[in-house]
This record gives C-alpha cells, sequence and structure tokens, in this order.
C-alpha cells in the first residue's frame, strides 16, 4: 500500500467512524428508503454535492483529463439526448474523458460523468457510448450516491468493503486516491447489486428509446468478456465490479424491449462515433504501449487506421509495438511499419531513428548511420538528440575500427 | 513530539512499501554495491536497496537499487533486458512513471545517455506532484550490468533541499562500487 492510498484509507476510516457516529446519533430515526422528489432538498444530498464538486477540482488539477473539445462536446451531446423528458432539469450532465487505458467509466451525484480513454478505445459505435453513459446517467437521475449513503451510513461494512476492493485494484489504487471517496464508491465499488441492475436495465431502456440498436449494448458485454480473458479480471472495473458481467448480460438479454420500438429503425452511428474519437484511439494506444500491452494497443492502432488509412504516426505506432515487444520477426515487422511511415510522409523523423536503433542493434553500423543521420537532419532540435549523437558516435568509429 | 516520531514512522513504512511492491518471481541480482553515505545523512533499514535521507524522506532522499532485470515493475508490464540500450532502459523507466497515477503532472524535464562508474547508463530528471500539491524533483539514473539493474535516484520536495543537498547525491554517486553478490 503505498502513502497516498494509505491516505484515501485514513478519510475511509473517518467516513467510516461518521458513519458509525451517524447509526448511532440516528437509531431512533425511522430509515429513509426513498429519495424526495426535489433535488438538494436535504443536507445530506447537498453535502455529497459538495463533497463531489471537491474531489472534481482536486481531481482534474492532476493532469489526468484527456482535452480534446470537440470529443466533450459529441459526448455531451450523446448523453443530453439520453436524458429523458422527465429528469431534474437543474441536474446538469457533464460528460468528461480521463487519460486512463483502463476500461471504465463512473459518474459522481452531481452529474458529473467520466468515461477512460481505454473504454472509449475499445468501443465501436455511438450505441456502445450510449449504452454506458445510459448507465451513468441513471445512477445520477435516480441518485443512487443518495440511496447508497443512507441505506450504508448504517452498514459501515460498506466502508470495509470499499478498502478491500481497493487493496485488490492495483490499476486503480492511485486514481481512487485521486477521485477521493466518493468518487471511489462510484468507480471502484460501484453501488449495490439492485442499484448496478437498476443502471443496467433503465439506461439500456433509455438508450433504446433514444434510437439505439439494443444489440449494441449486449456486444459491448461479449467485447468485454473477451477482454477480461485477454488480460484478467484486474482489469475491467465498470463492467466486473458490480454484479458479475455474465449475470449482467444475461439480465439485458432478458429484458423486454421497449413499447413502440422498430429495431429496423435503429442506428449504432460507428462512422461518426469513429470519427469523433479520432486522436484519442492513438493517444490511448500510446498509454498501452507503455504500459506494455502491446495486442490491445494493436487493436487500438488498427481500429484508427480503419478511419485513417494512410496515416503515418499509426504505422509508427504498429512499428513501436512491434520493436519494444521483441518478438520473433518482430524486428521485421518493425521495420515494415516503419518504412511504410516514412513512404506516407518522409519527414516524420521518428521512423528514421526507430530503423536506425534496430539496425544498430543488429551490428549493422552503416545503415544505422544513414537513418540516424536523417533523423537528426529532419528534427535537429529532438529531445533525444544526445542519444542519437551518441549512436552516430559509435558507428563512426565502428566504421575506423 | 513522540506522536510526530510514529506518524514519521509510520509514512516511512508505507513509502517503503509502496517502492518495493513487485509482482512475479525474480532471481536475485548477481551483483551488489557499495556506497558512502554522506555525513549527517542516516540509513533507513530494510534488506531489497539502500535508503538514505538528511531530515526525511518527505524533504529528500537517495535510493540506490540493485534490481534484478527480469523483476516485474508495478504498473508496466515491460522488463528490463540484457540486451538493452540506456535509451531503451531509460524508456522502461519513464513508463513506469508515467504509467504510475501517483505521480500527479509528471514531467520529464530530461532524458540523456550518461556514463556511470564506466558503464554505460542514462539520466533522466522529472518532476511531480503528490495528491496533496506537494513538487517533486527527482535526479535518477541508472544502467543496466548483464542480468543487474542498477538505479541510483535523489528525490527532494522543493528546489531549496535539491540545490542544497546534490551534492550529498554526488558523493554518493562517485563512491558507487559493484561488487560480486555473494552465492547463497
Amino acid at each position: 500500500m503505498n502513502m497516498r492510498l494509505s491516505k484515501l484509507f485514513l478519510h475511509l476510516s473517518g467516513l467510516l467512524l461518521l458513519a458509525v457516529a451517524t447509526a448511532c446519533s440516528t437509531h431512533s430515526k425511522p430509515e429513509i428508503s426513498l429519495v424526495p422528489d426535489v433535488l438538494l432538498a436535504t443536507e445530506d444530498e447537498q453535502m455529497l454535492w459538495q463533497k463531489s464538486e471537491q474531489e472534481q477540482r482536486a481531481f482534474e488539477s492532476n493532469g489526468l483529463i484527456y482535452t480534446d473539445k470537440e470529443l466533450e462536446d459529441y459526448l455531451n451531446q450523446v448523453v443530453a439526448n439520453l436524458k429523458p423528458e422527465d429528469a431534474p432539469a437543474d441536474l446538469v450532465i457533464r460528460v468528461k474523458v480521463i487519460k486512463n487505458p483502463y476500461l471504465n467509466a463512473f459518474a459522481y451525484p452531481n452529474g458529473m460523468i467520466y468515461i477512460h480513454s481505454g473504454l472509449l478505445a475499445r468501443m465501436d459505435n455511438e450505441a456502445q457510448l450510449a449504452a454506458v453513459l445510459a448507465h451513468e446517467l441513471t445512477h445520477c437521475i435516480r441518485r443512487h450516491a443518495l440511496q447508497a449513503f443512507r441505506k450504508y451510513r448504517n452498514q459501515p461494512a460498506f466502508l470495509i468493503a470499499i478498502q478491500q476492493t481497493l487493496l485488490k485494484s492495483k490499476g486503480l489504487q492511485a486514481l481512487a486516491h485521486s477521485m477521493g471517496v466518493t468518487g471511489a464508491m462510484a468507480a471502484i465499488s460501484g453501488y449495490a447489486r439492485e442499484l448496478e441492475a437498476e443502471a443496467d436495465l433503465v439506461g439500456y431502456e433509455w438508450a433504446v428509446q433514444a434510437g439505439y440498436n439494443p444489440k449494441e449494448a449486449l456486444s459491448l458485454f461479449d467485447q468485454m468478456l473477451s477482454d477480461i480473458a485477454q488480460v484478467g479480471h484486474e482489469e475491467p472495473f465498470f463492467f466486473g465490479s458490480h454484479p458479475k458481467i455474465r449475470q449482467r448480460a444475461e439480465n439485458l438479454q432478458k429484458s423486454p424491449m421497449p413499447a413502440n420500438i422498430d429495431i429496423r429503425a435503429t442506428h449504432k452511428r460507428s462512422e461518426l462515433f469513429l470519427a469523433k474519437l479520432d486522436t484519442l484511439l492513438l493517444d490511448n494506444a500510446r498509454l498501452d504501449i507503455r504500459l506494455g500491452r502491446f495486442q490491445i494497443a494493436r487493436g487500438g492502432v488498427d481500429k484508427y487506421l480503419r478511419i485513417k488509412p494512410d496515416d503515418t504516426r499509426a504505422y509508427f505506432l504498429l512499428g513501436e509495438i512491434h520493436r519494444q515487444r521483441g518478438h520473433n520477426n518482430d524486428a521485421k515487422k518493425a521495420l515494415s511499419y516503419y518504412s511504410r511511415a516514412i513512404t506516407l510522409d518522409p519527414s516524420y523523423a521518428a521512423p528514421h531513428k526507430a530503423i536506425g536503433l534496430i539496425h544498430y542493434k543488429k551490428g549493422q553500423r552503416a545503415l544505422a548511420k544513414k537513418f540516424f543521420e536523417s533523423c537528426l537532419q529532419l528534427s535537429p532540435d529532438s529531445s533525444d538528440q544526445a542519444y542519437i549523437r551518441g549512436y552516430l558516435k559509435q558507428c563512426t568509429l565502428s566504421e575506423e575500427g | 513530539m513522540e506522536k510526530k516520531l510514529w506518524f514519521s514512522l509510520f509514512i516511512i513504512i508505507a513509502i517503503c512499501l509502496a517502492c518495493t511492491h513487485t509482482a512475479g518471481l525474480s532471481k536475485p541480482a548477481s551483483y551488489e554495491f557499495m556506497v558512502d553515505i554522506p555525513e549527517g545523512w542516516r540509513k533507513i533499514d530494510n534488506n531489497r536497496y539502500l535508503l538514505v535521507t538528511r531530515e526525511n524522506p518527505f524533504q529528500q532522499y537517495i535510493l540506490v537499487q540493485n534490481r534484478p532485470i527480469g523483476k516485474s515493475f508495478r504498473h508496466t508490464k515491460k522488463k528490463m533486458q540484457k540486451a538493452m540500450l540506456p535509451e531503451e532502459a531509460a524508456q522502461v523507466v519513464i513508463d513506469e512513471l508515467i504509467s504510475d497515477q501517483n505521480l500527479l503532472n509528471l514531467r520529464v524535464l530530461k532524458n540523456t545517455p550518461e556514463i556511470i562508474k564506466g558503464f554505460d547508463g542514462f539520466k533522466i530528471l522529472y518532476t511531480y506532484q503528490d495528491a496533496e500539491g506537494h513538487t517533486y524533483q527527482t535526479l535518477y539514473y541508472g544502467f543496466i550490468k548483464e542480468d543487474t539493474f542498477f538505479n541510483l535516484r535523489f528525490t527532494a520536495s522543493d528546489r531549496f533541499h535539491f540545490q542544497r543537498d546534490i551534492e550529498a547525491f554526488r558523493h554518493m554517486l562517485n563512491s558507487f562500487e559493484i561488487i560480486k553478490a555473494e552465492a547463497t
């Protein structure tokens, strides 16, 4: 456990004590099981919103937000179309993207929804996005955080459960700390099984009502199941942490189609969705490459190439995936992708250097020298020039020797 | 006063746990090291690496480690390899740092090749913030010798401590020597 996580645990423990104290002091009061009609009519909801805003401010100042105005506008437009007419008018729903390759999305009670770049990159169309956003929207509109708070303030064991979940989820420990207690509950532990099930079913209904193809919600679950098989259970929090993913998919399958919906008239909007993701796919692939998750990174780059088949940066990243992975024949494949990147844009310096590195490591110093030199010519002020000059020096020494 | 000491002890243990957490099994490193601890600095006991501080690890610390190359990192699945160039080894370290979301607003200011006691290595300078908004600066030296990745890093909480204590780090760096590990 690290130091910052320890502090989160201290916060959680504080909340635990608070919960115990509240439970003791309200022992004789009747349990409030329903949320009031009017938003922010009660002190506990006001407090939850205040806490959410504080946590969001801290969280967003940490450099974790992915900035792409066009994408953010698009996400906000999708969620606005999902919002039912009877939703509280003063509940403003907003969506932001977090730079994080793990699969997750979560909502704060005040209507702020965060979605990870990794989850967006794994989706194929707007209907899948709508399924996730509608799930989170349900948490906000049905005020699940308030319900959870009222229910669990008398059950401190719930907070212990959050701690235990955090201990197991190494991929999100740090993020959890940045998010604070309210965010950690929404993002990691999830709400109670019945609230998550409600979010699945109501969200599904809202997505279908908004005209999205209902099969896409299920296909997203299928895709995540295959991802779990590939990367293990550690990753998919949104899909795997609450009711088990299979169970959730089965629940959706069994749920009746909303009345007056003609499935033939529903849409997926794949092209628009992928066009809006655009650079995020490559940026997220870079995060996966950093994590050494080369197969997942490859999936993101391939998806990007379906939209922009002649993108030099995408071919460079394919080269990076193979060069850094270093399996049999990877060097050969990397060379071919780098060469393609250079053909598409001869002025792009990065693949020149990468080809130089491959030749350099093979001891082909004359060839390496040629590419290092062309890299420096194209980008004389690059931040890695000290390394390149060092390689060139060694190449020259080899020639002389 | 006693409360403060206990609190510091708790924090130090937390830091040590954070730094040592790794997944998977690996063989022990074949090489160890000797280093001269500057006067006025004290060693914080643990058997994984050498950690010394002048005041407390929140103000500054120097960490020296001999790490078997097959040992997993906490975040990235990448591993050090014998045949890696110093730049590639530096990239693994940077990938690990960037993948660690405890290190907020991380900025790599410099990444250059460096000869460390005759070995081809790298030097990285970076800054980051913790969740409380405190800024730290780290100077990180590393190199691979056969199956061991050596790294020496100096972290200070602010410009004052960095400037004041950087000489102590250089002293340790200059005194650094590799020795063959005893067979166990």
